[in-house]
């Protein structure tokens, strides 16, 4: 979906400069989605996505399971370049710094956010029912799976990392395997999106109080099909775990990355970590990555 | 009629007051679809040092009351690349650019001195002499140290140098006088102040390092007051940073001493605010009749002043 692999990462930047000077005037604060230019005369196309900081209207923020809300805003002509995996900066009222939460769902004029209350920041966000909140975003670049297209899906999500794979899966042009690991039953919040979805859903939680008991790498490990497409979206240790599968296994996919960031947008180099042997930055160069490049 | 923005800074003319606080803002140039650069009256770049910098493990960034606490450890390019890449799209802004550099020793300052004052585009360079991130001990900590440092920068430097000063040192004046007396064009006051935050789930620091800089709007009255504090002691001007928020927090600063602002955590959270910083600045000018930003610069000192006299 992004053509940055095609063309140095200094090349995006200098052409997108230019190109929103010359249009700033026409539309302020946004950047082309897609443009064309030439390179050795033949036509290529680099794709770039636009990026916005408005105030949006909450539709509704209401609590989906105990812990667990849905946040959903009012935003028109922005949804077009919401992509699965990335995610919006959410200002929070009492709170300095703003929220990365990621997307879980997009309809035509609306944007959903599917978070868990777990610090003062969420909980404030939780008590908000009605008004507007500061949105940036969509941001960080999401999955490139286009040519992946043929492949079979194996899944993996680890607690929260449900909402932006369940974006994913609303995508993807066949159902895959979900492999989904939570701490308790009332943890499991997508089960049944997944289900009306008729994917396959294996199930652990580390209480035992549904499926089996344990974590969902020792499933993943047991049932991985290595000609699959592997995704991946959870806690940190987790993700090791399933980098260090799929390396043993020579299995191909990408895997979603979370860290403490207060920008969002690759500034204040919060969220560094190693890809390639490379400092990358999770927020503006991910936080989707090639599962093989990934060094946790 | 419209009021004039425009200062002037160690000789370099900047059409406001208002720049982007080193190592807040990338290189420079990436946010040209969320902000108007061209209207910033300056950009300092992030810290860059002679060799690339990997920087600290996670996590880096602690959000506190107000405030944030970060340990980067100076993450950078290194000069080299910094020179082939981000400083040429930097030049074409059309802003002043401040290059803010670092180093592990008086002559690692030197060097990345060296090489940046042979390029053209640069207005001048500041020194960062109080990243408390490094494994070292902040260099203001210090004083031979600092005097060195900046001593031997101007040695070779054909352009300005502003020396970056933290706040945690016994006498703010006594340590701008000393960057005077070694030749500095200007100052910048604060850095951040070194901090701490303990996560009471883990009973562990927040941050990888354990201490880090805290910055945002908890840190701008003891800015403020190390601004007042060196404005009676230099001829040099300053460079007021920590905490600036609002345009009202930057003319609160610029009363107090400082000739520009520099914004940091305030575009973390939002780019934007820095053109609504340096708008809003116009409008307590319109409002409070003020023709050159220029008047206000240290009025609180000269203010107090009048009311000894009287």
């Amino acid at each position: 979906m992004f053509g940055k692999r095609d063309f140095s990462c200094g090349n995006i930047l200098s052409i997108s400069y230019f190109v929103v000077r010359a249009i700033n005037s026409l539309s302020l604060n946004t950047r082309f989605s897609k443009f064309v230019f030439l390179v050795n005369e033949k036509v290529a196309y680099i794709y770039i996505s636009k990026r916005f900081d408005g105030n949006y209207k909450i539709i509704s923020n209401r609590e989906v399971r105990a812990g667990y809300f849905e946040l959903i805003v009012k935003i028109d002509n922005i949804t077009r370049y919401c992509s699965p995996g990335q995610f919006f900066m959410i200002s929070v009222p009492e709170v300095f710094l703003r929220r990365p939460i990621s997307i879980h769902y997009v309809k035509k004029d609306s944007l959903s956010f599917l978070y868990k209350v777990v610090g003062k920041g969420t909980k404030i966000l939780s008590k908000i029912q009605s008004g507007t909140l500061q949105l940036l975003g969509p941001l960080g670049n999401g999955y490139d799976f286009k040519n992946w297209e043929q492949s079979s899906y194996t899944v993996v999500a680890g607690g929260t990392g449900i909402a932006s794979i369940y974006y994913l899966a609303t995508k993807l042009t066949q159902n895959g395997i979900l492999y989904y690991g939570a701490r308790s039953e009332r943890d499991l919040v997508c089960l049944d999106k997944f289900k009306k979805m008729n994917w396959k859903v294996i199930i652990s939680t580390e209480d035992g109080s549904k499926g089996y008991k344990g974590y969902i790498t020792d499933m993943l490990l047991k049932g991985l099909n290595d000609t699959t497409l592997l995704i991946a979206c959870g806690p940190t240790p987790m993700l090791k775990k399933v980098i260090q599968i799929a390396k043993v296994k020579c299995i191909k996919g990408f895997v979603s990355l979370e860290e403490k960031m207060a920008c969002g947008i690759g500034n204040c180099q919060s969220c560094a970590v190693k890809i390639n042997g490379q400092i990358r930055m999770i927020c503006k160069d991910g936080p989707v990555f090639r599962i093989e490049e990934v060094e946790l | 009629m419209k009021p004039d923005l425009s200062i002037v800074f160690a000789n370099v003319k900047f059409k406001n007051p208002v720049l982007t606080a080193s190592g807040t803002f990338g290189y420079g140039y990436e946010l040209a679809d969320l902000i108007p650069l061209e209207k910033l009256g300056g950009i300092i770049t992030k810290t860059i040092t002679l060799k690339p910098c990997d920087g600290n493990l996670q996590p880096r960034v602690a959000e506190v009351t107000s405030g944030i606490l970060n340990s980067i450890g100076l993450q950078n390019i290194g000069i080299k690349s910094f020179i082939e890449e981000p400083l040429e799209k930097l030049k074409k802004l059309g802003v002043p650019v401040i290059v803010s550099i670092a180093g592990a020793s008086v002559s690692e300052y030197v060097e990345t001195a060296k090489i940046l004052s042979c390029q053209n585009g640069i207005s001048a360079i500041e020194l960062n002499l109080s990243c408390p991130n490094l494994e070292k001990k902040i260099v203001c900590h210090d004083l031979s140290l600092v005097q060195n440092i900046i001593k031997e920068v101007k040695k070779i430097s054909k352009i300005p140098v502003i020396a970056k000063l933290s706040p945690l040192v016994t006498d703010i004046s006594e340590l701008a006088l000393a960057a005077e007396n070694q030749g500095a064009d200007g100052i910048t006051l604060t850095n951040t102040y070194p901090a701490m935050a303990i996560d009471i789930k883990t009973f562990k620091s927040k941050l990888s390092t354990l201490k880090g800089g805290m910055s945002g709007a908890c840190v701008k009255p003891m800015s403020i007051r190390c601004v007042y504090d060196a404005w009676q002691s230099i001829s040099i001007p300053i460079i007021g940073c920590g905490g600036i928020m609002t345009g009202e927090d930057a003319v609160e600063f610029m009363l107090a001493g400082a000739t520009a602002v520099s914004v940091g955590s305030s575009s973390l959270v939002s780019p934007i605010n820095l053109i609504k910083i340096i708008n809003e600045i116009e409008d307590i000018m319109i409002k409070k009749n003020i023709l050159s930003i220029k008047n206000i610069i240290g009025m609180v000192n000269k203010n107090e002043k009048n009311n000894t006299c009287s």
